[in-house]
């Protein structure tokens, strides 16, 4: 065991990240002798759809939990940025791009909201996100009249079904282009660099991980603290482009399952619940073993609430594993 | 004064690299109050938490009643009839004073709580203590003072012989000390013995029947309160032997600039008052006793906490300190009396720690300067000699005193002129203390001000160039080292109005 972490190689990729990917390969492999048959490119493909939007809230929701907070509003912040922008789109002709802009806007409200309550009013996160999940839920209900949102398909004829390929392109010679993973990709590299490389990503997490010491050190704490709250509401905006992308249907009053999903996979990826440490690499891996989760049990004929049982024991066992390595640090 | 109660003979205890009690000897007499008086640090609580059970003494007896005994707990000490009344009350607020006092023997009418016979026993109970308070009151409506009273009431209810107040004085206004010394002398008629921690002098004369003095962990002796002198008292207090040469002159020229001037700084019940001046070069020494004001004074200084009013000019220019962010734009530096919660961010590298403050001078266009970052600190890492393996290690893997250097850096990269050490030398080997010492020395010598809280005498002694004493949030005392002794010291920090 000794021997095996100290291989370079592991030591370079990370011994968690290491054994998260066997427990992915370990899940891939159990799914595809449960189901009878091994998963291939349609299943990849359906995971993929599911990996896409839920990467984008997580890569988000991985911010804020690096400050040490929660946020539980990103999934009916999601929904409420499809079903605004797809209104606005298929009642009020608006062009594709306007709508598309507007979902990443209304996530970046909500992101600003949610920031301030919790740096400048002081709420706790668990509260402030709380109440901006039942706002989110209520304003995309309000919008749309609680009318179920159709954004256009592929073969719209007037052509306003584009923005799909953002997902998926299919590049002729039945060649297709996860375009979608792909943006997911690099939009986790530029988080990396946010988070590893920039003073916000430094401050983000010291003051995660010791508030009062870095203001004692004269930083303006606040304004640190919020930005993580209106990257992870930018995502969650942009996560509801990859949604409408990949399933076009866009229901009011729901998406609170998915914020669950998101903070799952972040803690499954390493980051620490109490603040100050956070992988997005780590979280990227998180969230397509929570879509291989989705996609194997629905293969192998078994109804989604398995999947929250699993979820739920792999998330037990990922913070179980945080809290006991804090405790052998302290 | 009765027969003896309780013995505590040749008391010795010791933590990993502290000698903390000494062969302490403490003798207390049924219908007397007795005083346990010292400097911060010098056993008294410790001595305390031995005879309740907290710690586990190493050698010595404990005589209670005649018979030796040792507690496992409080818990067991309690139920023996010795009861602490703690500085800091342990109150449920959203509970009523009866339920309060009997929290954990509750009275039962079958599986359901009694509230009315707990009512009706405290309301007896009171009465027999001649207190005044409604026992379905809710704990959090009373003031401070009255709290205090149920915390003894809820010790008499334990059937308590001796009773421990731990500076019991501290929070309360002069109406309620008086309230507290009735109530007392009425238990001293009823036979129990007391004992009474405080550091207020004139106090100590007026309700105790003897005193107890310890020093630095040691036994001092014990003196009957009618037949001494406050002075008697303090220079037993004060009396050691200064190994380390203490400065006898000021290092800092006369006409030397003024770098900092606070005048009438108040900030909340903690700081009242405050003017003092600090010049280039010099290291300002705050004394006083636990609770005089000095962190506070220096919290409010930084704009750490608010402050009411006050004024403070830097190099002659009034400054408005609203946030440490202003404070350190105008080149002060604070290293925190508690390193861990203040100073450092311990889950965080040497070098992210060096660079918080002044993250700003490492960046390029959007992105840090690791590179630059990292040979910053290692230049740190050398001139302060902080050992750390790498400039990568966590912070939480140090000592105290290579932590404290990296607090230390961090200012020092910022490039403070002003210099707030707050108890820089607490929780620090002996070795790594000289250390930190000498850099205090260099630094001034470099032209930094230093202001040095600090509640240990000698390095009140041995590091300042002025002195200023604090007592109660007020300044009671400006000494020049070279008029400065312990006794004048003492005196200041127990000058209350």
């Amino acid at each position: 065991m000794e021997k095996f972490k100290n291989n370079p190689l592991v030591k370079k990729i990370g011994y968690n990240r290491v054994i998260l990917i066997g427990v992915m390969l370990l899940i891939y492999v159990f799914f595809s002798v449960g189901s009878g048959r091994i998963l291939g490119y349609a299943d990849i493909m359906s995971a993929l759809n599911y990996a896409c939007f839920l990467g984008f809230l997580t890569l988000g929701v991985t911010f804020v939990i690096g400050t040490g907070g929660i946020d539980f509003s990103i999934g009916p912040v999601m929904f409420a940025a499809a079903l605004i922008g797809g209104r606005l789109l298929t009642k009020n002709g608006c062009p594709v791009i306007v709508a598309l802009l507007v979902c990443i806007l209304v996530g970046t409200a909500f992101g600003i909201m949610n920031g301030f309550l919790v740096a400048y009013m002081e709420l706790p996160s668990f509260i402030s996100s709380m109440a901006l999940m039942m706002l989110a839920k209520g304003v995309g209900s309000v919008f749309t009249s609680t009318q179920t949102i159709k954004w256009p398909q592929l073969t719209d004829e007037n052509g306003l079904g584009w923005y799909r390929n953002l997902i998926r392109w299919d590049a002729g010679n039945g060649v297709t282009i996860p375009v979608g993973l792909i943006l997911l990709l690099i939009t986790a590299v530029i988080c990396g660099i946010i988070l590893n490389n920039t003073k916000a990503g430094r401050y983000i997490l010291c003051l995660g991980s010791n508030k009062e010491a870095v203001r004692l050190s004269g930083v303006n704490v606040r304004i640190w603290q919020m930005l993580a709250y209106v990257l992870c509401g930018t995502l969650a905006g942009m996560a509801a482009i990859m949604y409408v992308g990949a399933y076009t249907t866009v229901q009011p009053g729901l998406g609170d399952t998915f914020n669950n999903e998101a903070i799952a996979s972040c803690v499954m990826g390493g980051t620490s619940m109490s603040g100050g440490i956070a992988s997005i690499s780590g979280s990227i891996i998180g969230v397509f073993i929570v879509s291989l989760l989705q996609v194997g049990i629905l293969a192998m004929g078994f109804q989604k609430d398995y999947q929250y049982v699993i979820t739920g024991i792999i998330v037990i066992l990922a913070v179980f594993a945080d809290v006991r390595s804090r405790r052998r640090a302290n | 004064m009765g027969d003896v109660i309780l013995t505590m003979k040749g008391i010795d205890k010791s933590f990993p690299g502290v000698h903390a009690l000494d062969h302490v000897d403490l003798e207390v007499r049924k219908g007397e109050v007795h005083a346990l008086m010292g400097e911060n640090g010098a056993g008294k609580s410790t001595l305390m938490k031995v005879l309740t059970g907290i710690y586990k003494k190493d050698a010595g007896t404990i005589i209670f009643e005649g018979k030796e005994v040792e507690f496992a707990n409080p818990r067991e000490a309690q139920s023996h009839g010795i009861v602490i009344v703690h500085q800091e009350l342990n109150m449920l607020n959203h509970l009523t004073v009866a339920q309060n006092i009997f929290i954990g023997r509750e009275s039962m009418s079958g599986k359901l709580i009694n509230d009315a016979k707990m009512n009706e026993e405290a309301k007896k109970l009171f009465k027999q203590l001649n207190i005044d308070i409604d026992p379905t009151e809710k704990m959090g409506n009373l003031t401070v003072g009255k709290q205090q009273m149920c915390e003894i009431a809820k010790a008499i209810s334990h059937e308590a012989k001796v009773i421990i107040f731990d500076e019991p004085s501290a929070a309360l206004t002069e109406a309620e000390i008086e309230e507290l010394f009735k109530i007392i002398r009425d238990l001293r008629k009823k036979q129990l013995g007391i004992v009474y921690i405080s550091h207020r002098m004139d106090e100590i004369k007026v309700i105790t029947d003897r005193v107890t003095v310890m020093r630095d962990g040691g036994y001092v002796g014990t003196l009957i309160t009618e037949e001494c002198t406050k002075d008697d008292i303090i220079s037993m207090m004060v009396g050691r032997v200064i190994y380390e040469d203490p400065k006898t002159e000021s290092a800092v020229p006369k006409d030397a600039p003024v770098v900092l001037k606070v005048e009438n700084l108040c900030a909340g019940k903690m700081v009242r008052n405050v003017s003092f001046e600090l010049r280039k070069g010099e290291i300002l020494g705050f004394s006083g006793l636990m609770g005089a004001g000095r962190t506070e004074t220096a919290r409010a200084l930084f704009g750490a906490d608010p402050k009411d009013s006050g004024k403070i000019y830097i190099n002659g220019k009034e400054v408005d300190i609203k946030s440490p962010r202003d404070a350190v734009a105008h080149g002060i530096g604070y290293l925190s009396e508690d390193r861990k919660r203040y100073g450092i961010v311990v889950g965080k590298s040497v070098s992210e720690n060096t660079t918080m403050a002044s993250l700003l001078e490492f960046m390029k266009g959007l992105f840090i300067n690791k590179k630059k970052e990292s040979s910053t600190t290692k230049e740190y890492v050398e001139l302060l000699k902080t050992k750390t393996p790498s400039v990568d290690q966590l912070v939480v893997n140090l000592s105290g005193g290579n932590q404290q250097k990296v607090v230390i850096a961090k200012w020092l990269v910022k490039n403070c002129d002003i210099l707030i050490f707050d108890e820089p030398t607490r929780g620090i080997d002996v070795g790594a203390k000289s250390e930190i010492y000498h850099l205090m020395n260099e630094l001034a010598a470099e032209g930094k001000s230093i202001i040095m809280i600090s509640s240990e005498m000698t390095e009140i002694l041995r590091m300042s160039d002025r002195i200023i004493v604090m007592c109660e949030g007020r300044k009671t005392g400006e000494i020049d080292i070279s008029e400065a002794t312990q006794e004048r010291i003492m005196h200041a920090a127990t000058l209350r109005d």
